[in-house]
Order: structure tokens, then sequence, then C-alpha cells
């Protein structure tokens, strides 16, 4: 998936990142040590599952923006369609804030799967250090601007969690987590219009250049045979213009209904996001609140996610 | 709620589905000119939307939208209109500028 390695490439940890990873980390072994450890150690096994799903979530974007960048440039080739310098920073700047998302959620992912190693003996240690960290880290939020409501939530409960751990107050540390998780499910929501567009205009664009080709008779429309001639065998000769031509209207419907599909598909794949975000951070509350956990394993919801991010990733 | 980047996205893929079109009814080099511009300002609209958090809760910002949405509707019906080229083109150039308004209108960007 050269998509998806040209966008890890691209990757360049932020700041923010850095401290939202580790105060989770921090929050965990906090939790972990007012809690039982089982209950801890699910809530981590769970966001890493939910973060990784996020990564995907993201990186499928990725994919999907790489191909936007693709067909504005066929667009011009083939149609004299503009596409200018500052149309092409615009576009790599939204890969640039994808990234920093990917990376973000790889991150959240990893150091929660590390979670049962960080609650030996070496925790405390790593806490400390981690704080001091913190300290320095917290302001990196103040110079993102996207969302910037939920981002000051994540802040806030930063600050009270690193507070809370230098005073040793466990359980406001388990609410700033709580508050932590909250905060990154809201600035999902909150940012979901922006990608939801990013995957409409693809689709759109896509839509219209594959209609325009067919319109250009630079399909093989005979590709619509395969229903037909496939259970017998066979193959559909090389098409006439003639045949082509006729075939046009099917070639079109069809480009209509997966053009639906594909955003359908989409549109499900940010609801489960949502969904899981919304179930991982309710879970974290009960841990928070020193009540049992009735659930174990990811939220369900995560599957149809991967499904969307596997189908877009192997574009 | 007014959703400014939804109006701008949809100012540009309705004349991104007509460009062709539209390219073929423009009779001079100047409305040929004028459509190209325009297209490529509705592009670079939308991806500075994109990186902006506009604010939706502007009452201005969402009377300029409601405004967009009715200049939006004549950029879809652009191609019935096809016989009248510099009409077609004025809608467009009101679509388009009223788009750049509302990203002047916008929060800063996310980066």
């Amino acid at each position: 998936m050269p998509e998806r390695q040209a966008l890890n490439s691209s990757i360049r940890p932020t700041r923010c990142v850095k401290a939202i990873a580790v105060a989770l980390i921090c929050g965990l072994a906090l939790i972990a040590g007012c809690k039982t450890q089982d209950d801890a150690a699910s809530a981590a096994t769970q966001m890493s599952a939910t973060a990784k799903s996020l990564s995907d979530y993201y990186a499928a974007l990725g994919v999907i923006l790489s191909n936007t960048d693709k067909i504005y440039a066929i667009n011009a080739r083939l149609y004299s369609k503009p596409y200018s310098d500052e149309s092409r920073k615009q576009l790599k700047t939204t890969q640039d804030e994808l990234a920093r998302r990917v990376q973000l959620a790889a991150d959240l992912s990893t150091l929660a799967g590390n979670f049962a190693k960080l609650t030996g003996s070496e925790a405390p240690a790593d806490v400390a250090a981690s704080c001091n960290k913190l300290e320095t880290e917290v302001d990196g939020l103040a110079s993102r601007t996207a969302s910037t409501g939920e981002q000051n939530m994540i802040k806030s409960a930063l600050q009270l969690l690193v507070t809370a751990i230098q005073e040793r107050k466990e359980r406001d540390a388990a609410r700033a987590m709580d508050s932590l998780a909250s905060g990154l499910s809201n600035l999902f929501d909150k940012e979901a219009p922006a990608w939801n567009s990013v995957d409409e205009v693809y689709s759109g664009l896509a839509a219209n250049l594959a209609n325009s080709l067919v319109d250009q008779n630079a399909v093989d429309n005979t590709a619509l045979l395969k229903a037909a001639l496939e259970p017998f065998g066979l193959t559909p000769a090389p098409a006439s213009v003639e045949v082509n031509a006729k075939l046009a209207p099917v070639a079109k419907q069809q480009i209509a209904d997966r053009q639906a599909a594909l955003e359908a598909s989409y549109t499900n794949a940010t609801d489960a996001m949502s969904k899981s975000l919304k179930e991982m951070s309710e879970r974290i509350h009960l841990v928070a609140e020193d009540k049992p956990m009735a659930f174990r394993a990811p939220p369900v919801t995560v599957s149809t996610v991967e499904q969307w991010a596997t189908q877009v990733l192997s574009w | 709620m007014a959703n400014a980047l939804d109006d701008v996205k949809n100012t540009f893929l309705s004349l991104d589905s007509q460009y062709n079109m539209l390219l073929a009814g423009c009779k001079t080099q100047e409305q040929r000119d004028a459509l190209t511009a325009q297209y490529s300002a509705a592009q670079q609209h939308y991806q500075s939307a994109l990186n902006a958090v506009l604010n939706d809760d502007d009452a201005q910002v969402a009377a300029l939208s409601t405004q967009l949405k009715a200049l939006n509707t004549q950029v879809v019906q652009a191609t019935s209109q096809v016989g009248d080229i510099s009409k077609v083109i004025d809608n467009i150039t009101a679509a388009v500028s009223l788009g750049a308004k509302l990203i002047t209108m916008a929060a800063p960007g996310p980066v």
C-alpha cells in the first residue's frame, strides 16, 4: 500500500500526540492503582483496539485524499481543469493534519497495548518522568486551532492529570483520564463534517471523471457483461464503438449506484467509529468511578470501521 | 445551523460536474478564461475551507451561507442555461465570490 507508506513516512509526531499518549498511560497506571488490575488491563486492551481502528480510519482517509490529488491531476491533463499550486498546498496541509491523527491514534494503540508492562515496579519512576515531560508538552496543544473547544477540553484534562499525578491524587487523576477520553471522542465528532466532505468530494470528483470518460468512449463497458458471461466461463470480445455506446447508460447507472454505496459505507464507518469512541469513553468512566466494567471485549462497532478501512487501504 | 463548508463544497462539485459542458458552451476566449478562473477559485475555496474551522454559529456567516445556497441552486441549473453562457458565468462568479467571503470569516485553520 504505497499510499499508506507515503502517508506514514510524512508523519511527524507532535507535542500534542506525545502528551496525550503519555497522559493516557499515566492515567491508566493510576487507575490500576485504585481499581482491580483486571479492569485496568481490560480498559487498556479495549483502548488499544479502538485506537488502532481510529488510526486505520484516518489512514484510509489519507488514501482517499491521495486519490483526490490524483484525480485533480488527471482532470488538469485531460480536461484542462486547473489545479493551482495554492490548491496543492492546501491539500498537502490537509494530508499533514491527517498524518498527525494517524500517528496520534497509532501511539495510543501501541502505548495502551503496552500498558501491562508499565504497571510493574518501574511504573512510579515512569510516571514521574512522564509528568515532567507532560508539563512542558501540554502547552503544545495551544498552537493547534482545529476544533478549539474540544482541544481546550483535552488540554484542561491533561493539566489536571499532571497536577493530580504530581500531588499523588489518584482519584483526581482517574477523573482527568476519564475527561481526556471524553475529549478525544468529542474531538472526533467535531471534526467529522470536515472529514465527511473529504469523502464526498472524492466520490463526487471520481464519479464526474468516470462519467466523462464513459461519454468519451474511453471506458470498456463490456465489463458489465461479466454477470452474464462469467458463469459460463466466457469473456466478452473487445467492444465495438456501437456496443460500448449502447452500454453507456448502464455504466453510468453503475457509477451512480456505486457512488451512493461508497458514501453510505463511509457514513456507516464514521458512525461506528464515533460509537466506538463513546463506548470506550463510557467504559473508562466506569473504571474511573471505581465501578465494575460490564464488558471486556472491544466495542463491537470497531469491526465495521476495520472493514471499511481495509477496503479503502487496498485501493 | 448553516454548514458553510458544505456550501463551498457543493459549489465546487456542481461546477466540476458541469465544467466540460460549460467550457464547450463558451463562445469567446474571455468566457473560457473566466470559467477556468472560477473553477480554480472554487477548488481553492473548498480546500481552504477544509483547513479552517468555519464558525457556523456566526449570524453573518449563516446569512451568507443562505445566499450561497440560493446561488448554488442556480449553478446546479447552469447546464440548462448554457445558451446564455454569460449569465451562467455571472452566477458562478457570484457563488464563488460568496464562498470567498465565507472563508475570510472562518476561524483560523488547523495549522
